[in-house]
């Protein structure tokens, strides 16, 4: 019944489509429920629906802007949308530890090489909120899926580059491909926390190396 | 007309004295023979049924809709099968008390308990999204979609109600109300007035309502048709679509029903 064409799954790797909730064919759901309750439950559904879409897509960031007309948002046989409002209430709420921070805003002028300070959250200026990353896995959560597969390849000790780790052939297949920079460093950056890796190197081309 | 048999004088106090405790005696005894035929052939009969129960103890535990037909036969015999586990030793030896439990491996109790656990599990879980009122069908299905251990269960609706009665003892408000033709559970004390549950009746017809619905089809003052509205909607009962023009008003009971996918 849910055919979609979508405008942003030109990265799709595999060319399934996805397959939506049954949220996503109830028309209320694309108005946020005035009643605390009712919203509560509603935003969980939300969150759960925007990081398997991601997850499915492979989108490390949403841009609410872009993303407002895909069918993330928008369901056209119903002709319902999220407004842009709605949209910033759930990324907010999701960048909350009761939603467990699936989210994290970014301020507009960060790059991808300029999230190096621990903390990449913008002010709160309503109108920067407008890019976030969706964490369908924490950076904790990653670094440990890098780490496996390092283990698993028997990399342990040898020096890779980050652009072996997220854009080379051999990782192809691997969950993390094609991670944006941003969030490699961060999850590196835990590897590094806990001892588990070391990273040196000029920026731009930096090495990391697994114990 | 009974002339020869009126015996005149005060004899005759005494003779139908006699008469009625004869008539009482044959009463008793014909009585007591009626119950004894009766008891035996119960115990033939639960014998039987003992029997035909061994004999197809695996299609009751497998089969739902046999499972129903089984427990529909017990009840209209009179056998509460979910209290004939429970009281052990009622028979002579505890052996006829106990033969559901025997027959059927584990207890049916323990069947219908553990569906009763699984029924709370899954109101509560969906509270805060349908207001504590979720069809028996919806249960059903989350229930046999089971993400736990073990798989899914296969049960019927019959299963579910029968499942939900069992949870009366405790208390706990679990009950099986009547929408329309739909059987919904409802798991919140709250009861519903009469024009709450003709909204969810129109719903359940139309798919949503609006406030001007209401007002034409019911005749309906609007500030009646708007608060039991807002009544309804701080209960989750329903959920608001702003982007329709006017206001419509759904039940989160059809978000399983409209795609029925899975997920």
């Amino acid at each position: 019944m849910t055919t979609h064409t979508n405008p942003s799954t030109s990265l799709d790797p595999d060319n399934t489509t996805f397959k939506f909730p049954s949220h996503y064919s109830f028309p209320p759901f694309f108005t946020l429920q005035p009643v605390h309750t009712t919203r509560t439950s509603q935003l969980h559904s939300w969150s759960r629906l925007i990081q398997s879409y991601c997850q499915h897509h492979h989108l490390w960031t949403l841009s609410l802007t872009d993303a407002l007309p895909s069918p993330l948002f928008t369901n056209t046989h119903l002709s319902r949308s999220l407004s842009l409002r709605d949209a910033r209430e759930i990324i907010s709420w999701m960048t909350t530890s009761e939603a467990g921070r699936r989210a994290e805003w970014t301020s507009p002028t960060s790059s991808t090489s300029s999230t190096s300070s621990t903390s990449t959250t913008s002010g709160d200026r309503e109108d920067q909120k407008t890019r976030c990353y969706i964490f369908w896995r924490r950076p904790e959560e990653w670094a440990s899926v890098i780490e496996e597969w390092v283990d698993r390849t028997g990399q342990k000790g040898s020096v890779l580059t980050l652009y072996e780790i997220v854009e080379s052939e051999s990782t192809r297949k691997e969950e993390f491909w094609g991670m944006e920079r941003g969030l490699l460093e961060r999850c590196l950056r835990v590897l590094v926390k806990g001892g588990r890796a070391q990273v040196f190197g000029r920026e731009g081309s930096e090495g990391v190396k697994f114990f | 007309m009974d002339r020869p048999r009126r015996t005149p004088g005060l004899s005759s106090l005494t003779s139908s004295r006699i008469a009625s405790s004869q008539y009482a005696s044959h009463g008793a005894s014909l009585r007591s023979q009626n119950a004894q035929s009766l008891s035996t052939q119960l115990e033939v009969f639960q014998s039987l049924l003992h029997n035909f129960a061994v004999v197809h103890a695996k299609d009751i535990r497998a089969n739902p809709a046999f499972r129903a037909e089984f427990a529909r036969m017990c009840s209209a015999l009179g056998v509460d099968f979910l209290a004939s586990s429970h009281h052990r030793g009622k028979g002579k030896d505890g052996a006829s008390g106990s033969i559901w439990a025997q027959i059927l491996g584990s207890d049916v109790n323990d069947f219908y308990f553990n569906l009763g656990v699984l029924i709370v599990e899954e109101c509560r879980a969906t509270r805060a999204e349908n207001g504590g009122l979720i069809s028996v069908a919806e249960i059903r299905q989350r229930i046999q979609r089971g993400r736990r251990i073990g798989g899914g269960m296969e049960v019927s609706d019959d299963d579910i109600t029968r499942a939900v009665d069992s949870l009366a003892p405790l208390g706990s408000c679990f009950s099986i109300m009547k929408i329309g033709h739909r059987s919904l559970i409802r798991s919140v004390p709250k009861e519903l007035n009469t024009d709450q549950c003709t909204v969810l009746e129109a719903i359940q017809v139309l798919g949503y309502v609006t406030v001007s619905m209401l007002q034409i089809n019911l005749d309906w003052e609007r500030p009646r048709a708007y608060a039991v509205i807002q009544d309804l909607m701080s209960d989750s009962l329903v959920w608001v679509d702003t982007q329709a023009g006017e206001n419509e008003y759904w039940s989160p009971a059809s978000i399983s029903g409209a795609l029925g996918g899975p997920g």
